[in-house]
């Protein structure tokens, strides 16, 4: 049977829609941020390195300390992990002409890119902004862990009853009117807390009072990615510090520019659908009729 | 010597227990027992980590198992809603085919994912986040195994009475068995746009949805042919060369569209020039578009195309080279230039290749007793 | 009001002559031993404290030996100023002691009645060593008296009861296994009133007189902990004040008595140090008024001596667990690899893809490479084992 200008139609049809659904929105972001989002300034060039968060958040989280590779005497995580929400590590050039401290933990982004694709809203935008996990929504599958720009999420590998670990700024602190632990034991300020609006000025003001102190004169997190209600001053190009400079879009724009649009209210699904029925309810009527015709003249019964 | 027509589909027949069934049985034997002691253990014990959270149950048992178990959509797209009516004979062999890729596929993803007791969501549509790709393939991919295709396959092992009796509602769940996995097997692309820049230029595009789309129907219709061709000469039994020719040149056509768009998509992104470095990646990304291209160019010869022989073959490198652009970017071009690797441990990879094995065998089982085959007519 | 009996300790300095000098001298060591947590200590010079301190009535103290070694005692006579006369006679009042008193025999059994006596209910009763129960507590008898009588008869009338030391605070080295004397601390018996431990083998005077002193001088008993010692001397782990603690979260440990780590005076850890788990003030406040004169400082790992179930319990070269890790001071990089290629599995997958290469080309050859030679005419359904791949 060959193809007949129905089916053609039909084809560029579908093509027509794809086409239409390509045409995407400009901004960078789908979300925006409010008054009262809160976050945290890292200053690089003023932290010490004591890794005095390090503990606090595992204390104030009640988090066993990782311990494995120091044989139990040592609080001595390598990256985060299950048992580590913030980590300090180091950053030295190769020449040992520069070096710094870096300080990790979730960025809480203004659009995050684990949320928008956990299926089930597991990991979500709550009080003050934070990106907050829950547990009865969550079916393992982390798809969290493979988009976040940031590789933050973490797994309990080895538990029966595994958790996503991450930091959640200290959100059960916040419900007391007390400080995120790491920003309240740190003893210089190279890390402090307070609305990203603050921290916004802040940071700037820094960069005003000290011009060529800071690389690019840039506050990261500002708008990179989407923007993030964690950001960073530093004195060393930020992909030293192993913070991502891929843009100002924030991947959950990115990744959901077409879905959105497709499948927006479900209409093209529902038209598509609308079609297909439409088309099948005539082929199979024919269908049925020559299957009819066949076994009558040959005996033999379809199989459909 | 005859060209064989096929006409209608026909059991295998006994005997059921040979040594290719046993193999394949024990295959899932130690798939299903290792599965068990997962469930007892947590998933420490794969080779999966932080930097590459997804493994091969997820890149393999579905992402690229599922393409080969396209087969009811990419041959039910051509022989319903194109009208091929020539392919209605090789439909049953393609929908259960798929259905066992599907379901073992889906079988593999409850193992995989870590918290399974709370997918009952899927069922709470107030919890959907609609913005997940992921809550998609969850949605469409299970309602698609567990109601639509398992409907279509009904017809093959019900009495006459009670597929009767289910006629009624045929192309309403035909319709839908053709519009979910267009959906979820798109949103397996739309998976890994969300992971922007973690995956490479050559790979990363809005249009990976499309690709992906595309690459099911491709593979669709490739593991059709394979699977075909081998039963045909495993089980001895009339193979049509004309019909597989015929479904080998819209394979082709997929091809080479498949590569043509690929390539439009790196010159508008601007990306050309990472394709002719000399690295790795580069090398991977021309592989699989030669992989596809190379047999879709063979294929367009109606002569060549009539090859047992070159079918078998261009069907073969057509499959791996779209298995393998299915399974690069959350594998290979995940987090390129890091250091962190990923490769299955030992029972994680004896789990992945246990549950084909269970496809298999369960397929064997099925042709043996059931007219799922097709076969000529005999009068 | 002035009670010639009961003098101040102002009263009583002048009275005897002694050098107010050297109970400032004493006052400004009590700021050293308790810069936090006593009130009398809570000014800004020693002469601000001597004010204060001077101003309470001389506390009468009864000091009970039990089963000692009599370290306790040594320790407070190690204090140079103010001398022991005048510690003993105007700070406080030692009215019963049996090491440092004159009296021995029917005069020292006097001296003890007459003391209790004259300032019933009002005395500081200090007691040093363990008292041991069993065989119904004959294993100490002082004058005849079995030691848990007499405890339990001084303790009844005094206002506050210090067990000094470690024997006296948990039942110290007589108590260690096997225990055969069935040797207690003091708060085992003394139940119907607080007791202060002062646990340590022996501890800083100064933690003693710092507490009798405030006793005195406010009426209260300083802040204790759940195991009745007081928070401002044993709030703290030594681990978590200790000098070599920056070489123990750098790494840097004496592996043996002697080696160049032990001589550079790293870290005492591997050797055994229980400062880990020992609540001591030993690291801050040394011994014989000699900078550094305390175990670790003379670079011997400390064995937990002040601690219950660590002193005399836990072997001196077993490593002390650490219950509350804190960071090393070695850095992570920023990113860390991750994920390993297992050799099984690797072999596993070649050899699962050299099969399908293999059974795919044995698979192609069997094909004819022509239609017109294709279909064999319909055979019996043996099943070829080139596999039934699909």
């Amino acid at each position: 049977m060959t193809l007949t200008r129905r089916d053609v139609f039909r084809s560029i049809g579908c093509g027509s829609i794809a086409a239409v659904a390509a045409a995407v929105p400009l901004a960078a972001s789908s979300a925006k941020t409010k008054t009262d989002d809160l976050g945290l300034l890292y200053d690089a060039t003023v932290c010490i390195g004591c890794k005095a968060c390090v503990g606090a958040c595992a204390s104030a989280n009640g988090l066993e300390p990782d311990t494995a590779l120091s044989g139990g005497i040592w609080q001595m995580p390598t990256d985060l992990n299950p048992q580590t929400k913030n980590i300090i590590s180091v950053y030295h050039s190769d020449d040992g002409t520069e070096a710094s401290f870096m300080k990790r933990q979730c960025m809480h982004c203004v659009d995050p890119a684990c949320a928008s694709g956990c299926p089930f809203g597991a990991l979500s935008k709550g009080k003050f902004g934070i990106v907050e996990w829950n547990g009865n929504l969550c079916i393992g599958c982390r798809f969290c862990e493979i988009s976040c720009p940031f590789d933050v999420p973490r797994f309990e590998w080895a538990k029966f009853n595994p958790k996503i670990v991450k930091c959640e700024l200290c959100r059960h602190r916040l419900a007391n009117g007390s400080q995120p632990a790491c920003t309240e034991v740190c003893p210089v300020g190279a890390v402090i807390f307070g609305t990203r609006a603050q921290l916004l000025q802040e940071a700037h003001r820094r960069i005003a009072a000290h011009p060529g102190k800071y690389y690019q004169d840039r506050v990261y997190g500002e708008h990179d990615l989407g923007g993030t209600q964690v950001i960073y001053l530093s004195h060393v190009p930020f992909a030293k510090l192993g913070l991502p400079e891929t843009g100002d879009e924030s991947p959950a724009h990115y990744g959901s520019k077409v879905h959105s649009v497709i499948y927006k209210g479900m209409a093209v699904p529902v038209m598509v659908y609308a079609g297909l029925a439409a088309l099948m309810r005539r082929r199979f009527r024919i269908h049925e009729e020559e299957a009819r015709a066949e076994e009558k003249k040959t005996g033999r019964q379809e199989q459909l | 010597m005859s060209v064989e027509r096929w006409g209608h589909a026909s059991p295998v027949g006994k005997p059921l227990v040979t040594a290719p069934f046993v193999f394949f049985s024990s295959l899932a034997v130690v798939a299903l027992a290792l599965s068990a002691k997962r469930l007892l253990g947590g998933l420490a014990f794969t080779g999966m980590n932080d930097d590459y959270a997804i493994g091969v149950w997820k890149t393999f048992n579905v992402m690229v198992l599922t393409a080969l178990g396209s087969s009811a959509l990419a041959v039910g797209l051509l022989t319903w809603v194109f009208n091929q009516k020539q392919f209605h004979v090789i439909m049953r062999a393609s929908l259960s085919s798929s259905l066992l890729f599907y379901g073992t596929g889906m079988f593999a993803l409850g193992f995989d994912v870590g918290r399974p007791w709370n997918f009952y969501n899927v069922l709470l549509p107030w919890r959907w986040n609609l913005h997940s790709a992921l809550l998609e393939i969850s949605v469409c991919m299970t309602s698609y195994v567990s109601i639509f295709l398992l409907y279509e396959n009904l017809p093959q092992v019900l009495p006459e009475g009670w597929v009767r009796r289910i006629k009624p509602a045929y192309p309403y769940m035909v319709a839908m068995a053709f519009l979910l996995p267009i959906m979820h097997q798109s949103s397996l692309g739309s998976l890994m746009v969300l992971a922007g820049a973690k995956v490479h230029p050559l790979w990363q595009t809005q249009m990976l949805p499309a690709f992906y789309l595309m690459q099911a129907i491709i593979c669709g219709f490739a593991s059709m042919i394979i699977l075909l061709m081998v039963t045909c000469l495993a089980w001895s039994r009339p193979m049509d060369v004309t019909l597989l020719g015929g479904l080998s040149r819209f394979m082709a056509w997929g091809s080479a569209g498949f590569v043509v768009l690929r390539f439009l998509d790196i010159m508008v992104r601007g990306q050309l020039a990472l394709a002719f470095q000399l690295t790795w990646y580069a090398v991977l990304f021309h592989a699989e578009n030669l992989f596809v291209l190379v047999p879709a160019l063979v294929l367009f010869n109606e002569r060549l195309r009539l090859s047992p022989r070159i079918l078998f073959v261009t069907a073969v490198l057509t499959a791996i080279g779209g298995l393998t652009y299915r399974f690069s970017p959350t594998t290979f071009a995940f987090r390129y230039g890091k250091a962190s690797i990923y490769f299955p441990s030992l029972g994680e990879l004896l789990m992945c290749l246990g549950y084909i094995g269970l496809a298999v065998a369960l397929f064997i089982v099925a042709a043996r007793q059931f007219a799922i085959l097709p076969d000529r007519i005999h009068d | 009001m002035s009670d010639p009996n009961h003098p101040t300790i102002n009263q009583q300095l002048k009275r005897s002559g002694s050098s107010r000098r050297d109970f400032i001298t004493l006052c400004g060591k009590l700021m050293v031993a308790a810069p936090f947590g006593l009130a009398i200590t809570n000014f800004i010079s020693p002469e601000a404290v001597a004010a204060v301190v001077g101003k309470a009535r001389r506390p009468s103290v009864i000091w009970l030996h039990m089963q000692d070694c009599t370290g306790c005692t040594e320790t407070l006579l190690r204090t140079s100023e103010p001398d022991l006369a005048t510690l003993i006679f105007d700070v406080i009042s030692l009215d019963y002691h049996e090491t440092v008193m004159a009296a021995s025999g029917a005069d020292a059994e006097a001296a003890l009645r007459d003391a209790m006596a004259l300032n019933d209910g009002k005395y500081v009763l200090v007691v040093e060593g363990s008292i041991p129960t069993g065989e119904a507590g004959t294993y100490l008898k002082i004058a005849g008296r079995k030691g848990t009588d007499l405890l339990a008869d001084v303790s009844a009338h005094a206002a506050a009861v210090i067990a000094i030391g470690s024997c006296a605070s948990w039942g110290g080295i007589p108590s260690s296994g096997p225990n055969p004397t069935g040797a207690v601390g003091v708060d085992a018996l003394v139940r119907n009133k607080p007791v202060v431990n002062l646990p340590g083998c022996p501890p800083n005077p100064y933690i003693l007189l710092g507490t009798i002193l405030e006793y005195a001088t406010t009426g209260k008993l300083p802040k204790l902990d759940a195991l009745g010692r007081p928070l401002f001397a044993y709030d703290r782990l030594i681990h978590d004040h200790c000098p070599r603690r920056a070489h123990f979260d750098a790494g840097r440990f004496a592996t043996r008595f002697g080696d160049d780590g032990h001589r550079n005076g790293w870290c005492l850890y591997k050797l055994g140090c229980k400062g880990p788990v020992t609540h001591a003030p030993c690291s801050t406040r040394h011994f014989n008024e000699v900078v550094d004169a305390w175990p670790i400082g003379i670079g011997h790992p400390c064995f937990g001596c002040a601690e219950k179930s660590v002193g005399y319990t836990i072997p001196q070269f077993t490593l002390a667990p650490i219950n509350d890790p804190k960071p090393t001071s070695m850095y992570p990089p920023i990113t860390t690899p991750r994920g390993i290629v297992e050799a099984a599995s690797a072999g596993t997958a070649g050899l699962v893809g050299g099969i399908l290469l293999g059974a795919g080309y044995v698979a192609a050859r069997k094909f004819p490479s022509s239609a017109t030679a294709a279909a064999p005419p319909p055979s019996s359904e043996d099943v070829s084992d080139t596999g039934a791949e699909s």
